[in-house]
C-alpha cells in the first residue's frame, strides 16, 4: 500500500510523462514529415496518459486507468483515420512533406519554406508493382528518387 | 318597358367584355386561332345591350318637341352595386362652401356639427350621354374586333390582343358609366393602361416600346391634373358622386351633377377655385384626348396594331376628354374663362395638327394628326359652353368615331395588303387592286373632309354654327337675339353666376369676348379646308395614279400569309419564299402586279358596315335633330347656365356654304397636286418651301420638350445617380471595408504551414496556463 501511494513513484511517472509530452511537442513543431508529425502527436498523447495513470495510482482510484484504456482505444481508431488522411495527402502531392500544402496560405502572405519543392509534374509516373519473387530484378533507377521525395 | 330591368342590363355592358377578357386570358392558348371568340361574343353582347339601353333611354326622354321653349326633364338612372369604402367623419365642409348644409347656422358649422362620412359607392349611371357613349364604344369595338380576326391572323400574340381589346371595352364603358369621380379616375387610368399595352403590343420592336412609354408618361401629366381636380372637387363639394344620395338619416346629399345642385343657382363654385378645377380637368382632357400641348403621344401611338389605333386612338379612348368636359359642363359653365380656354386649346390644336397633317407621308400618321385635329374641333365646340356646342361636340364625336374608325381600318387594310408598308410614297393607284377598301376609304375621307351629304359635313357645320353664334351673337336666333344682344350682357350673366366668391376676378374671364370667338371661328374654318386637303391628298396618293405596290406585298389568294410583324414598314413581313396556292404571285418592285390585293371578308365587312353610318348618320341625326334633343336630357346639360343657351334647330345655309367652300378649296388643291400622279413626287415640298420643314418636324414639339423637360430631367437623374453611386454606395462600401481591414491584421498569420498553427496553439495553451498560475498563486 505504501509503495502504491508513494510520492517518488508519482514524481518519476510524471517526469516520464512530461518528457514524452515535450518530445512529442518538439517533434510536431520541428518535423515536416506527416507520419513523423503524427507519431509525435501520439507521443504527446501517451505522455498525458502516463501522467493520468500515475495520478490514478497515487490516489488509489481506478478511474484513471479505465480512462486511459479508453484513450488508447480511441487513439487506435484515430490513428487509422489519420493514416488515411496522410495517405490521401500523399497520393495528391506525391510527397509526405507538410510544406507541400503551403499553398493553402493567405495569398498575401509569403512562403515560409525557402526552397522550391520540385513540381509533381517533373516526377516520372509511378505504377503499382507486384511483390518481387524469383530472381532479383535489375535495380530501378527511379526508386532512389522516389524514396528521396518520401 | 318593364320587360327587362335597365339596371341589370347596364351592369351587363361592362361585365360581358370583362368576362370575355378573362376567358380569353384563361383559355387563350387552348383556343389558339379561335381565341377571338370569347372577346367578340362579350363585346357583341355588350353592343346589343347598349343599343337596347339607348332605345330605353330615348323612350324615357320622349320625342322632340317643336321648340325648345320648355326645359327638358333630366333623365338618369343610378345603379349602386356596392360600397367600395366608407370613411366616417371624413369631412366637415367649411362655412360658406356650397357643400355646407344650409339648414345649419354658421355657428354650428364652425363648431363642426356638419361632419360627414366619405364613401365611394361603385355606382353606374345611365343617362343620354352615357347611353350614346356606350353605344359608340361597343359598336365600334365590335367591328374592330371582327376586323382584327383578319388583320391579326397568325400573330403570335393573337389571344393577348383580343384579351386587351375586351379589357379596353370594359374599362371604357365603365369610364363613361361610372357615376363617381373616383371611379372615373380609376377607369381613366385603366383605359390608359390598356392603351399602353396595345401601343406596345409588339414590344420587341424598340419603336413600339418607346411609343408606349411616351404615351404613358405624357398621359401621366393629364392624369395628375385629374387627380388634383378630384381632390379639389372633394374639398369643394364634399362628395365625388355625380348623383344625389340619401344618407341613412334621410338627408339628401347633393351630388356634383345631381338634380339638387343643378337646380340651385349658386350650386357651382366660380372664381379662382372653380377655374382651377376646370383647368385641371382641362389638363386631364388634354392628356387623354391628345390636345396641345400634350398631343405628342398620339402620332407615336400609331406603332400599335392598326385595329387598336382605330378603336382606342381614333374612335373611343381619345374622346374620354370630350366626355369628361361634357359631363362637367355645369362646372365649366361657372367659369367662362376656363370654357374659353377649352375652345382656344381646341381650335389651336385643330389648326396646328391639320398643318402638320398636310406634309405627313405615313398614311397612319396623316390619320393620327387628323384625329388630333378633329378632337380639337370638338374641344372648340365644347368651349362655347352652349347647349348647341356641347351637343355638336358629341355629334361630331359620334360621326368621327364612325368615319375615323373606317379610315383607320381602311389604312390597316392597305397596310395588310402592302406587306406592312404604310408610306404613301411607296404605293399608288390601289383603287384598281383594292376596290372595296378604296370605295369605303373614299366615303370616310368625304365624311372627314366635310363633303356635303356625308356625316362629317353636318357635325362640322354644327360646330361652326356654335362658334359663329358666340362670335356674332346678334346674327343668331330671333328669339335669342334679345337674350344675347351683345358681349357685355353675356359677360354679366356669367359674372352673376360666380358672384358668391366676391373679390375674385379671374383674368381668364377677359378672354370670353366676341373677338376671341371670331378668331376661333376663322381658325376652325381654315382647319376645315386643311382637313379636306390632307384627307384627299392621302386618298389621291394612295388610290389614284399609276398602280404601284411595294416589294414584299403579296397578291391576294393568300392574304393571311401576308404577315404584318412590322407595322410601320420597317422591313416587310411574311414568308419570302414561294407562298403558293391560288393565283398568288409575288409583286416585285415595279414588276408584276397581282390582280387583287383586297383583304379578306373579315376586314372588308367592318369597312362596309362603318361606311354606311359614315355616309348617312349625319343626315339622319341632323334632319331629325334627334341627338341634340336626346342629349339635352343629360343631367349635366340641364344646368340652367347651359340649358338657357338652347337655340332653335336651324340649318345655317351661309355657314354650310363657307364650310363646303373651304372643303372644296382643299380638295381642289389636293387634286392639283396629287390626282392621277405618281405618289412619290415632291409636290408638297415644292408647294410649301421652308414651311414644309416646320410642318414635317411637327413644329419641333418633340425637340422643344426634349430640351425643356427631358434633358433637364435627365441631368437631374444623372446627378441623383452620381449621388447614389458615390455618396450612398460609398458609405455602404466604407462600412464594408471595416471587417476587411480588421481581417487584414490576422490574415498575416495564415502561413499555410501546420507547424505555425501548432505553435500558435501551444502558445495559447501556455498563455492560459500562465494566467491560471498567476491567478492561483495566492
Amino acid at each position: 500500500m505504501n509503495t502504491m501511494q508513494s510520492l517518488p513513484l508519482l514524481q518519476n511517472a510524471l517526469t516520464v510523462g512530461a518528457i514524452l509530452f515535450s518530445l512529442g511537442l518538439v517533434g510536431i513543431l520541428t518535423r515536416r514529415n506527416l507520419i513523423v508529425m503524427f507519431l509525435a502527436a501520439e507521443m504527446m498523447l501517451q505522455g498525458i496518459s502516463v501522467s493520468l495513470v500515475a495520478w490514478s495510482r497515487y490516489h488509489g482510484d481506478w478511474g484513471g486507468h479505465v480512462l486511459v484504456i479508453f484513450v488508447l482505444t480511441v487513439a487506435a481508431c484515430e490513428a487509422a483515420v489519420a493514416l488515411v488522411f496522410v495517405l490521401q495527402a500523399f497520393s495528391r502531392t506525391g510527397r509526405l512533406d507538410s510544406a507541400a500544402w503551403q499553398s493553402l496560405r493567405e495569398a498575401t502572405v509569403g512562403r515560409m519554406i525557402d526552397h522550391e519543392l520540385p513540381s509533381i509534374d517533373t516526377l516520372p509516373p509511378r505504377f503499382p508493382t507486384l511483390t518481387p519473387a524469383g530472381i532479383l530484378p535489375p535495380a530501378d533507377e527511379n526508386e532512389p528518387l522516389q524514396r528521396q521525395h518520401v | 318597358m318593364q320587360e327587362f330591368s335597365p339596371s341589370t342590363l347596364l351592369v351587363l355592358v361592362p361585365l360581358l367584355p370583362l368576362a370575355g377578357a378573362i376567358l380569353t386570358v384563361l383559355l387563350g392558348r387552348r383556343l389558339g386561332a379561335k381565341a377571338h371568340l370569347p372577346a367578340i361574343a362579350g363585346i357583341a353582347g355588350a353592343a346589343a345591350v347598349a343599343v337596347m339601353l339607348l332605345a330605353a333611354t330615348a323612350r324615357d326622354v320622349g320625342p322632340a318637341h317643336g321648340a325648345h321653349a320648355e326645359p327638358v326633364r333630366p333623365v338618369e338612372m343610378i345603379t349602386t352595386l356596392w360600397n367600395w369604402a366608407t370613411f366616417d367623419s371624413a369631412y366637415a365642409p367649411p362655412a360658406g362652401s356650397p357643400a355646407a348644409d344650409p339648414r345649419l347656422s354658421p355657428q354650428d358649422l364652425a363648431a363642426g356639427k356638419d361632419v360627414r362620412a366619405f364613401s365611394i359607392p361603385v355606382a353606374l349611371r345611365l343617362d343620354p350621354l352615357t347611353a350614346t357613349m356606350l353605344t359608340i364604344i361597343t359598336c365600334v369595338g365590335l367591328l374592330v374586333a371582327i376586323y382584327s380576326t383578319g388583320y391579326m391572323h397568325d400573330d403570335p400574340g393573337y389571344p393577348r390582343f383580343f384579351a386587351l381589346v375586351a379589357m379596353f371595352v370594359f374599362s371604357m364603358s365603365m369610364l363613361v358609366a361610372a357615376s363617381n369621380f373616383l371611379l372615373v379616375y380609376v377607369f381613366w387610368e385603366a383605359v390608359g393602361a390598356c392603351s399602353y399595352l396595345l401601343i406596345g403590343f409588339w414590344f420587341t420592336k424598340p419603336e413600339a416600346a418607346r411609343a408606349a412609354k411616351k404615351a404613358f408618361l405624357v398621359n401621366r401629366i393629364g392624369d395628375f391634373g385629374l387627380a388634383i381636380a378630384v381632390f379639389l372637387l372633394w374639398m369643394t363639394y364634399g362628395t365625388l358622386d355625380f348623383h344625389d344620395t340619401i344618407s341613412s338619416d334621410g338627408v339628401i346629399m347633393p351630388g356634383i351633377f345631381g338634380q339638387t345642385r343643378l337646380a340651385d343657382a349658386a350650386g357651382y363654385v366660380g372664381g379662382a377655385l372653380g377655374t382651377a378645377i376646370c383647368l385641371l380637368l382641362l389638363l386631364a382632357a388634354c392628356g387623354k384626348s391628345a390636345q396641345l400641348p400634350l398631343h405628342v403621344w398620339l402620332p407615336d401611338a400609331m406603332e400599335g396594331p392598326t385595329p387598336a389605333s382605330a378603336l382606342i386612338h381614333a374612335a373611343t379612348m381619345v374622346t374620354a376628354g370630350i366626355y369628361l368636359i361634357t359631363r362637367s359642363a355645369p362646372l365649366f359653365a361657372a367659369c367662362p374663362g376656363a370654357l374659353t380656354l377649352v375652345s382656344i386649346v381646341g381650335a389651336t390644336t385643330a389648326l396646328v395638327a391639320a398643318l402638320i397633317g398636310t406634309v405627313q407621308n405615313d398614311l397612319k400618321r396623316v390619320l393620327a394628326y387628323s384625329t388630333i385635329s378633329q378632337l380639337g374641333y370638338m374641344f372648340a365646340s365644347l368651349g362655347t359652353g352652349t347647349l348647341l356646342g356641347f351637343s355638336a361636340a358629341i355629334f361630331h364625336l359620334l360621326t368621327h368615331a364612325c368615319f375615323k374608325a373606317l379610315l383607320f381600318l381602311g389604312a390597316g387594310s392597305v397596310m395588310h395588303a402592302m406587306g406592312g408598308v404604310i408610306d404613301m410614297r411607296r404605293f399608288g393607284g390601289l383603287r384598281r387592286v383594292m376596290p372595296i377598301t378604296a370605295a369605303t376609304f373614299l366615303v370616310g375621307a368625304a365624311a372627314l373632309a366635310g363633303v356635303a351629304p356625308f356625316a362629317g359635313f353636318f357635325s362640322k357645320d354644327e360646330i361652326l354654327a356654335a362658334l359663329h353664334a358666340k362670335g356674332w351673337p346678334a346674327a343668331h336666333g330671333d328669339h335669342h337675339a334679345a337674350n344675347m344682344a351683345g358681349g357685355p350682357f353675356h359677360l354679366a350673366r356669367f359674372t352673376t353666376d360666380s358672384s358668391h366668391t366676391p373679390g375674385v376676378s379671374v383674368g381668364l374671364d377677359a378672354l370670353d369676348r366676341p373677338e376671341t370667338w371670331q378668331i376661333l371661328f376663322w381658325m376652325s374654318l381654315i382647319t376645315a379646308g386643311l382637313t379636306a386637303f390632307y384627307t384627299f391628298r392621302a386618298v389621291f396618293m394612295t388610290f389614284t395614279g399609276p398602280t404601284r405596290v411595294p416589294e414584299g406585298a403579296h397578291g391576294h389568294g393568300h392574304s393571311h400569309e401576308a404577315g404584318h410583324a412590322g407595322d410601320t414598314g420597317h422591313g416587310h413581313a411574311g414568308p419570302n419564299g414561294p407562298t403558293g396556292h391560288g393565283h398568288a404571285s409575288h409583286a416585285g418592285h415595279g414588276g408584276h402586279i397581282a390582280d387583287s390585293y383586297e383583304s379578306p371578308w373579315a376586314m372588308t365587312l367592318p369597312l362596309v358596315l362603318l361606311a354606311i353610318p359614315s355616309a348617312l348618320i349625319g343626315w339622319l341625326l341632323f334632319s331629325t335633330n334627334w341627338l341634340s334633343h336626346f342629349l339635352s336630357a343629360t343631367p349635366s346639360l340641364t344646368a340652367p347656365a347651359v340649358a338657357s343657351t338652347a337655340t332653335p334647330h336651324v340649318f345655317h345655309m351661309n355657314l354650310a356654304i363657307q364650310g363646303t367652300l373651304a372643303a372644296a378649296i382643299g380638295i381642289v388643291i389636293a387634286a392639283i397636286g396629287h390626282l392621277g400622279r405618281s405618289s412619290d413626287g415632291p409636290q408638297m415640298e415644292r408647294f410649301l418651301g421652308p414651311l414644309q420643314t416646320l410642318f414635317a418636324n411637327t413644329f419641333y414639339f418633340d425637340q422643344i420638350y426634349s430640351a425643356l423637360i427631358v434633358r433637364p430631367l435627365e441631368a437631374l437623374a444623372l446627378v441623383a445617380a452620381l449621388f447614389d453611386r458615390y455618396v450612398v454606395d460609398g458609405a455602404v462600401d466604407a462600412i464594408a471595408r471595416i471587417p476587411v481591414a480588421l481581417g487584414g491584421i490576422v490574415r498575416r498569420s495564415q502561413s499555410g504551414l501546420m507547424q505555425r498553427y501548432a505553435l500558435a496553439g501551444v502558445m495559447g495553451v501556455l498563455g492560459i496556463v500562465v494566467l491560471l498560475a498567476w491567478q492561483l498563486r495566492g
